[in-house]
Order: C-alpha cells, then structure tokens, then sequence
C-alpha cells in the first residue's frame, strides 16, 4: 500500500511539474500576480462598495438607475494542448488500470454525432444548432473535438450553465423572505465569467462583509439567516464533503463527529453578525406617511437589512439541552477545527489564529479553501467529475470522510493534485477531463442504485438532461443559439437602496423622508412586479420574448427557482430549500407536458423558426435531415428516412414527426 | 428491452429462490396486527406535510411559563387545548386526535423531512418509498385509471423509492391549476399513431442502452395515456367544485390542497400528501404564524367537516405530519429546530376522538414516553390493513418492512 501510494506520488508530480511550469512557484505571490493582472484588466467586480458615499438618509436619487458594466468574458486558457492532453491521458491511464484490474475496459469512443450534442449540453447547457453540428461534422481538423471544447468554454453559455450547477449545490433563491438575492446572482455569474478560482469564490462568500445591496458575496451567509447551525452544516458538506448533519444535534453515529466538534466550528461564525431584523417593522413605521406603504418600506430598507459584521465578540455557547459531558450547557464555545486524520492538524492550514475574534471568519476560511486542506481540493473535483460524467469518483458527494471508501481512491487523490496544481481553476480542470478518452467514450447505462459507488467510468453514463437542460434546449429549438445573448440582471434592485445599517435605526421621520425621495424618484411602485423592464437587461440588452405566462430565457437568467409549475420545476429544478435537490425523474404531470404543453405551439407552428426552416428544404429528404439535425444533432440512418419517407406519403406531416422526435428518448436524454 | 419494474419482479423472485426469505423471517419477528382494532380502516389516506418543523408549543401543545409563545391557550370541543393560533381546528378537535411525546434524533430539515415521510434514514445505496408506494405494493393499484398516490404543493421526490417509478405519487405543485395540458391536439388517433411512430424510432436507442430510466420514462407514458382515458379526471379540476365549498377551505395554496386531496380521494386515488410550507420559524414565531396559522387552520379544519360531511372521516385516516418541533427556549423572537418532543396527529379511519396519547413535560421537551416515527408509520401502516409482518425483497436483496423493523403500532389510537 505505502509503495503504491508512493510511486503514484512521484507519477503524479511529473506531471504536476509539466502543467505548473510556467507558473510561479510561491503561492501567495501567484495569488497577488493573479490579483494584479485581473485589476490592470479591469475585471474587479465592480458593484462591490462596502462604504456607501451617500450621507444616510439624506438622498440625491439618482437620475437613471443602470447595472453596472458587465465584467468582461476571461477568455485566458492558461494551459497549452499539450499540457491538457497530458493530463488528460494521465487519468485515462489511470481509469484504465482500475477497468483493467477488474476485468473491464474503457467503451468505444463516441461518435462525432453524439459526441458534439454531449459536448455542448455539459459545457454550454443546450443542444446545438443544426448549423453548430454541421460545422463540427464537417471540420477535418483531427484536433477539432479539443478545439470545440475551448470555444464553448469561453462561451457565454458556459456562464450559464456553470451558474446553474452552483445554483442548485448553492441553495439559490432570487427571494428569500422578502430580501432581493440579484446582487449575489450577479456576482456569482460574473465570477464564473471572469474564471475567478474556486479558493477565492469560496473564502469571498465566507468571508463577505456588508449587505444584499452593497456585496454580491453576502448573498452565501445572508441566505440562512438566523440559522448559523444549518449554514454551517450546508457550508461543511458543500464545500468538504464533511457529513455532518447529525452532529447538528447529537454525536454523529457513524463517523467521527461529536456535537462538540461541531460547536467549535459554529464558533468561528459566533462573533458575525448575520443580521436578521425584519424589514416589516420599518415598514409599519412609515406606514400611512403621504401614501407611502409598508411594502414601499420594505423594498426600500430591506438590502441594507440584510447585512454581515463582524462584533469582534464571540457569543456562541453550547445549547441548554446539550447531553453530552465534555462541556456545560450555556458554555462559551471556543473555537475548533475538525481534522480527518491524526497528522491533519500538523498541515499548513491548520495554522490560523483562533484567538482574535475579529479575524475568526478569515481563519475560517484560510484553513478551508487552503490547497493542503484535507478536503477542500477533493470536494470540488470529485463534484466536477460528477457533473462531467453522471457519477462521482467518490459517492456520496455529500461524504467524503473516508477517502478510501470511492470507486477510485487513487484516481481521487490525482484529481485533487490536479485541482490543486491548477489553483483551483475549475474550468481548466474541466477542459482536462473534458478532453479525457474516457469522457469521450461511449456511454453506459445508469447502475443499480446500490452500485453506483462501485463504478469505473468506462464512459460517461447515460443521463436525463437536467430541467435546466431541457428548458434550455426547447429554446434553441425554437429561437436557435441567440437565446445566449440575452441576460437579465436584478442587482439593481438593491443597489439602488444601499445605505448606512445603523442609520436605519433613526427617527420615523426620517425613514419616512428618506422613502419619500425614493418614491418620488420612481425607485418604487408602478409597474407589474412579474414583467422585466429595461433596466433588468444585461448583455446584449434586447427584450427577450414573451410566451404564456413565461419569458423565453435561459434557466439561468429566469427567477431561481422558478415558479411551481413551470416546465423547469415539472422537469426537475430543485427548490433550492436542499442543496444538490434537482432531479431527473419523469412523472405523470411532465409527460403531459410532453405531450401537450403550450410550447408545442412554439416548437410545432407551422409558422414557427423550427417548422419554417424544415419547409424551406426543396426535398423531404431535406426536412427529414434538418428535423434530425435540430433534435438528435445527427442524420437519419438509411433506414429511418426510408420510413418516414413512407409515412409522410401516406400522411404524417412534418409537424407530427416533429412532436414525435421531441417525445422519444433520444431527446431527453444526454449519450 | 427489460423495464425496471420487471427486473425487480425478476430478482426478487430469485431472491426467494435463494432462501433469502426464510432467513428474513428468522431474524425479525414482527407480529401481525391483522384482526386487532383499527386494521385496515383506513381505505384512503391524506397525509398533511407541514414543512419547516411545526412548533408543537404554540399550535397542539400549548405551555405556560417560560416556554410559552407569544399565544395563549384555548378550550376546544375536545378535552384537550390548543393555542389560539388554531380557532377552526379547535371546533372540530372532538373529531381528531393528537400524540404528543413524538421524539427523533435528526433536526435537519432535508434528512428529517426524509425521515417523517419514510421512517428511514437517508442512505446513498438506496431511496426508501412512501406510506402511498408500500400501500400500492401490498394492497394493489386503488383504482383502475387514476394513479394510487398523488402529492399536493410538492413535487414527488423518490415517493417510489424502491418500486418501480410509476409507483411514485403524481405531483400537483399548483391546486387551483390542478393538471394541466390535458388537451389532445389532433385526436386521440393521431396520438396512438404518433406513439407508435415513436416507439419504433427509438427501438435502436432503446435497445443499445437498456436503461432503466429511459424504461421509466416510457412506463410513464402508458400511465399518462391510462390517466387521459378516465373518467375520474375531473377530480383534478377545482373548478368543478361549487363555490361555498372553495371558500370553505380558504383561498390559499394549502387550503385548495386540501381540497383536491379530498377530491382524489373521494375519486379514489388511496394516498394523498398535502404540504403547508412555511414553519420554519426562526426569527419570529409571531409575524410568521399570524402569516401562516389562519390558512393552515382553515384548510385542516375544513378538510375534517367536508369528509365528515361526505361520510368519508370514517374510512379516511387524516395524518397530520411534521419534520419536528420547534425548541421550547422562546425569548420573544424565533425558535430553534428541536426533534426530541414534538406532536402529530390522526383523525378518522377507526381513531378515537378528542384524543391525546403521551404527555410532554412543562416545557414542551420531553416526552413522558417516546414515540418513534417508525411507530407513527407502523401504525399508519397498520390503519391501511398492510401486512407488516411482510418484508419486502428489494432487487439487491435487502428486506425492508413499512415503519422499518423497530416500528410498533400505537394501537391505543384506535377506538
């Protein structure tokens, strides 16, 4: 056991050093050279002011209410080809040895057909175009699967898709009890645009200081208000894999965790003031004042509610029912931090300051996105492969705390070193696996539940796309790949009301005045709460269109989650109350929706995008061609046409073979 | 191609081949309930979810002292109080009975939500069914086009759990929507022919992965074109209900729930969850339950007349669930989450009336004797007439019994 791990070790650094070579060595002048580049590029998040100019409470409206400008797309890849295939054929070898070890070998390589529809629905979250498709079949560059793989990467639908993944693990709501999230929304995009590394993503959400309207990244801590127990426990299992829900309450029955383990990292929360008053109360307060409401009150006052601070006074003790005989019920909980392993606590990380109460949350974070965290580097790889392959190297991805217990430990351990060398740059990461043989090998179908742990990823397996997925896709069917060009950015609903915390606390009078200004300025009421307007738009800024009772958006960029009943949620999207809660399930209601929802108007109107360009072949070989390119990215075989040929003489239109094509399988799930 | 359904039938079939059962029977004694009272009263069910964790306190457990919310207690029609939060319910708790001293050890919402729907712990190696899925397998399909389970106001989250997909319950996220795209364009000819058309194109596909999901997928198709033959559909759509009776319930999401819960039902669809959501009350106990509490007690209130009314309470069990309580320290704000005491209910299908089992102590946190939630779902179970003692051989060839292995009916309930 020590030799093998040994000998992967030394494997491993040989190719660590060959995709880090031209990086600096030292850490933190990286992250300052990072840091530098980014602000000389002028990529810094802009709306991220935590002093607001303005005086409080006495306010100069501003004229026209904008977003601020959109955060240029990081269209750096940092590593060459050569080094992606490296590590590319490193796991491949790796995934090799284990099949071989146990009697199995890697699938097929995929066809270019199925390969190009996988590509597009795991990098960009849609379907192609039959344009899309044709330029990738018809391209005879043998490094053209590679060559696709970095064009989607820096595409604007890979923004959306990768928001859409953290969203769900996330929690994401664009309302939470009456507090505006579009600010944190905004941020998280523009972090996925601009390629900030995970470490930083993370430490800035922990970390994050000031309200929904003054920083995007409150919007992590903000969003369990009043529930510091539950925010931790979400915060260990997403960000580490730590399974510690039980130690909530009691001693974890089956790992290590004691309840008291957990208190002391609970601690490292207890001098943060995650404010939790209810902006009802200031409503009521200018209630009736000229024609102002309670609802003018609380859109008003609520961003700056919302708000983080540190007290510099630790005030967690442990809870009047504690059972345990390790500490006292009402004790204070000095702060702890959890280790795996007996030698975890000799690893850099484990040297922060737990003294200073001022600084708890940075120690916090220091210690949990460190690159030598037992964890941290794990968690995120394995949930990455996860999302690129169907399956986690380790499942659970909620359990990580034993790391031998995966279907792969080694290959686990590589891809944390990868992770690590690539300083926690998820998309290179990404654009490694992504170009892996494995990845790109044929699929296999869905293991027995009880075996899902014990897969070896001869290929991907075959999934049902996403709801996201799905609803994207049902748009590129009907608007084509301009449904990525528009965007929709909320922030300013809460930037706009940004003021001083404390000053809330001031006379009726002056909320009441402060209001006042705000309504006579046209920053509230008027207007249907459901309907966009102009300020709501990002990117390209165009209206996007309207159907039903929907907007024609990507998942991304409509309400998080969406309303109950929308396709989205009929398909899947989680409710965002439990993390990594979307599902893939069919049910009766969604088949329905199959097969007889509204947007059959959009995608089987005759005068619709879709059906006009399959009528406008000059054959109906032709619109056979195009209907099959639009929904299975691929020609019909000899014989399919020569079938559908019969049928449509005898009289099925293209319509009904559309309607037909969106109701089988070959749609609905990703190869 | 081999749908999953199928499959499980197979292996499991080879499991009883290879003695797993003799062994099962060996290693956990449950005894029969059959024959003892409340046994198979209930021919349906309609299992209220409040979602968040209901503080026993200040709705079926009112305290005095320290522990008390911002509400005081009330008289009701039974000899039991409740707070003044709930005035409607406290006029039919002659009709309804509570178990106070409920205790689990999970305060979690996702994991204990898990927990009080299936009476088993979250595993990654297998997803545990609902009471609605464990009722279709012993007791068959309730009736021949509806499905056997629906949920309101959530969607079904693995309610199949080890059954075959089509077991888990149709989802109703929107009441006053009911189900929607019902509407067949083209006529139910085209539709046949359509389906036919795509079953032959993915013969290839279908062939090449063998996938149990893309079995389900299509499994759910044959139940959905069941669905659209029925007659019964009607009982999905509110608006086919008169007026008055709309108003009874309240124009709320959880009221209209409850509603259609009883339309399906009446229609015959056997198990039915209503969820109320909401009651995840930190901050302020106050503010949130003047929100929330007229709604909810409108809503259980009218659903016990209007079944009374109908004749159906006494073949309808009426389950009043939720993930846990609410912790007794209050200081004027909010509550934490607390498992270890809180309360549930049953009313209907053979209960007694007016009912309370267990006590808890002066605060609200401990209870005299500790019911578990397998002991809630074994006496569910029992109600429903489901062979405990029966174990179910899932396709790995694991056992599993309703209310897990430990559950013991509170057959005190039961009149």
């Amino acid at each position: 056991m020590k030799s093998s791990t040994r000998l992967f070790v030394v494997c491993f650094a040989l190719i660590g050093i060959g995709l880090s070579q031209d990086l600096p060595a030292d850490e933190l002048s990286k992250k300052e050279i990072r840091q530098a580049r980014r602000k000389a590029k002028g990529r810094a998040t802009p709306e991220v002011v935590d002093k607001v100019e303005r005086p409080p409470l006495v306010l100069a409206p501003i004229a026209e209410v904008k977003n601020p400008a959109p955060v240029e797309r990081n269209r750096d890849l940092t590593l060459s080809l050569q080094q992606v295939m490296r590590g590319a054929a490193h796991i491949d070898h790796r995934l090799s040895t284990k099949l071989a070890a146990e009697g199995q070998k890697r699938n097929a390589p995929s066809s270019d057909e199925v390969f190009v529809r996988r590509i597009y629905l795991d990098t960009v979250g849609r379907i192609p175009t039959p344009d899309e498709v044709w330029s990738f079949l018809k391209d005879t560059d043998p490094h053209k699967r590679a060559a696709l793989i970095d064009g989607l990467l820096l595409s604007e639908g890979y923004v959306s898709h990768q928001f859409n993944w953290f969203a769900d693990m996330l929690r994401l709501k664009s309302t939470i009890k009456r507090a505006k999230y579009g600010l944190y929304q905004r941020w998280l995009k523009d972090g996925i645009r601009e390629n900030r590394p995970w470490d930083e993503t993370v430490r800035d959400m922990l970390t994050a200081d000031g309200s929904t309207a003054t920083n995007g990244a409150t919007g992590y801590l903000l969003r369990d208000t009043g529930m510091p127990l539950d925010s931790l426990s979400n915060t260990l299992t997403v960000f580490l894999g730590a399974n510690v829900s039980c130690a909530q309450c009691h001693d974890h029955p089956f790992a290590d965790w004691s309840q008291r383990e957990f208190y002391e990292m609970a601690s490292f929360f207890g001098a943060t003031d995650v404010s939790h008053r209810d902006p009802r109360k200031v409503g009521n307060r200018i209630k009736g004042h000229a024609d102002l409401s309670k609802q003018d009150g609380a859109t008003i006052f609520s961003p700056s509610m919302h708000r983080i601070k540190d007290t510099g006074e630790n005030t967690l003790t442990y809870p009047k029912d504690y059972a345990y005989d390790d500490a006292k019920p009402g004790e204070k909980v000095e702060p702890s931090l959890i280790s795996w392993g007996h030698r975890d606590r000799q690893l850099p990380p484990y040297r922060v300051d737990l003294n200073n109460p001022h600084k708890l949350r940075e120690s916090f974070a220091t210690w949990m996105t460190h690159r030598d965290n037992p964890r941290f580097a794990a968690n995120i790889a394995n949930r990455l492969w996860k999302q690129m392959f169907g399956i986690a190297v380790h499942e659970p991805i909620y359990d990580l705390d034993d790391l031998n217990k995966g279907s792969n430990p080694v290959l686990l351990a590589d891809l944390t070193r990868l992770m690590v060398d690539l300083e926690f740059d998820l998309r290179e990461f990404q654009r490694i696996i992504f170009n892996t043989k494995a990845y790109q090998a044929e699929a296999n179908p869905t293991p027995a539940i009880g075996e899902i742990g014990e897969y070896l990823f001869a290929g991907p397996v075959l999934r049902r796309m996403t709801a996201e997925q799905a609803w994207d896709s049902v748009l590129v069917l009907a608007l084509g790949s301009d449904i990525d060009e528009f965007q929709v950015d909320k922030s300013h609903q809460t930037t706009r009301f940004a003021m001083d915390f404390d000053a809330i606390q001031s006379s009726n009078v002056a909320l009441q005045d402060t209001a006042l200004a705000f309504k006579k300025a046209g920053y509230v009421g008027g207007g249907s709460k459901k309907r966009l307007v102009e300020r709501d738009l990002a990117g390209s800024g165009r209206m996007p269109h309207q159907f039903g009772r929907s907007y024609l958006l990507r998942a991304s960029e409509l309400p998080q989650p969406e309303r109950d009943a929308h396709f989205l949620r009929m398909f899947g999207q989680s409710s965002r109350e439990i993390a990594n809660d979307g599902s893939r399930e069919g049910s009766i209601p969604q088949t329905l929706m199959l097969m007889n929802g509204e947007f059959k108007e959009l995608l089987m109107d005759p005068e619709g995008q879709l059906m006009e360009a399959v009528h406008a072949m000059d054959s109906t070989e032709g619109s056979l061609e195009k209907l099959y390119l639009c929904f299975f990215s691929r020609l019909p075989t000899v014989d399919e046409k020569n079938l559908l040929q019969a049928e449509i003489k005898r009289n099925l239109t293209f319509e009904e073979l559309a309607w037909t094509l969106f109701n089988t399988p070959e749609f609905l799930f990703v190869q | 191609m081999i749908h999953r359904r199928h499959f499980i039938e197979r292996a499991a079939k080879a499991s009883f081949g290879l003695a797993v059962l003799p062994n099962v029977a060996r290693s956990y004694q449950i005894e029969s309930t059959k024959g003892l009272a409340g046994f198979g009263s209930a021919k349906r069910i309609i299992f209220i979810n409040v979602k968040g964790g209901m503080s026993h306190i200040d709705t079926f457990d009112p305290k005095k002292g320290k522990a008390k919310g911002p509400a005081d207690a009330i008289k009701t029609a039974a000899d039991f109080q409740v707070t003044e939060y709930l005035p409607e319910i406290a006029k039919v708790a002659d009709r309804i009975s509570l178990i106070r001293t409920m205790s689990a050890k999970i305060g979690v919402h996702g994991p204990a939500q898990y927990f009080m729907r299936t009476a088993f712990a979250e595993r990654n190696t297998i997803k545990h069914p609902n009471l609605g899925a464990w009722a279709q397998h012993y007791l068959g399909a309730s009736h021949d086009t509806l499905p056997s389970s629906a949920c309101i106001n959530e969607p079904p989250r693995y309610g199949n759990g080890f059954f075959a997909p089509t077991y888990s319950p149709i989802p109703i996220l929107e009441p006053s929507a009911g189900l929607e795209n019902l509407k067949i364009e083209g006529g139910a000819r085209r539709l046949k022919m359509k389906l036919e058309l795509a079953n032959t194109l993915s013969e290839r596909f279908v062939a090449k992965y063998q996938d149990s999901n893309v079995g389900a997928y299509r499994d759910f198709y044959d139940e959905t074109l069941r669905l659209l033959r029925s007659k019964d559909l009607e009982a999905f759509d509110l608006s086919n209900a008169d007026k008055a009776t709309r108003e009874l319930y309240g124009d709320s999401k959880f009221g209209q729930g409850c509603l259609l819960a009883k339309r399906l039902v009446e229609a015959g669809v056997r198990f039915v969850e209503v969820t109320s959501d909401g009651w995840d009350m930190h901050q302020d106990i106050k503010g949130d339950m003047d929100d929330i509490a007229p709604s909810f007690d409108r809503g259980y209130a009218a659903l016990i007349r209007d079944l009374e009314g109908s004749g159906l309470l006494d073949s309808t069990l009426v389950v009043l669930a939720t993930e846990f309580g609410r912790k007794p320290d209050y200081n004027g704000a909010g509550r934490g989450h607390f498992p270890l005491c809180f309360t549930v209910g049953l009313a209907g299908a053979g209960v007694k009336r007016g009912f309370v089992l267990g006590e808890s102590d002066e605060r609200g946190a401990t209870p005299d004797v500790p019911r578990t939630v397998e002991d809630f779902h074994a006496t569910i179970a029992h109600a429903a007439g489901i062979p405990r003692e029966k174990p179910f051989i899932t396709a790995t060839g694991r056992p599993f019994h309703v209310g897990g292995t430990k559950g013991k009916p509170m057959l005190e309930m039961f009149a």
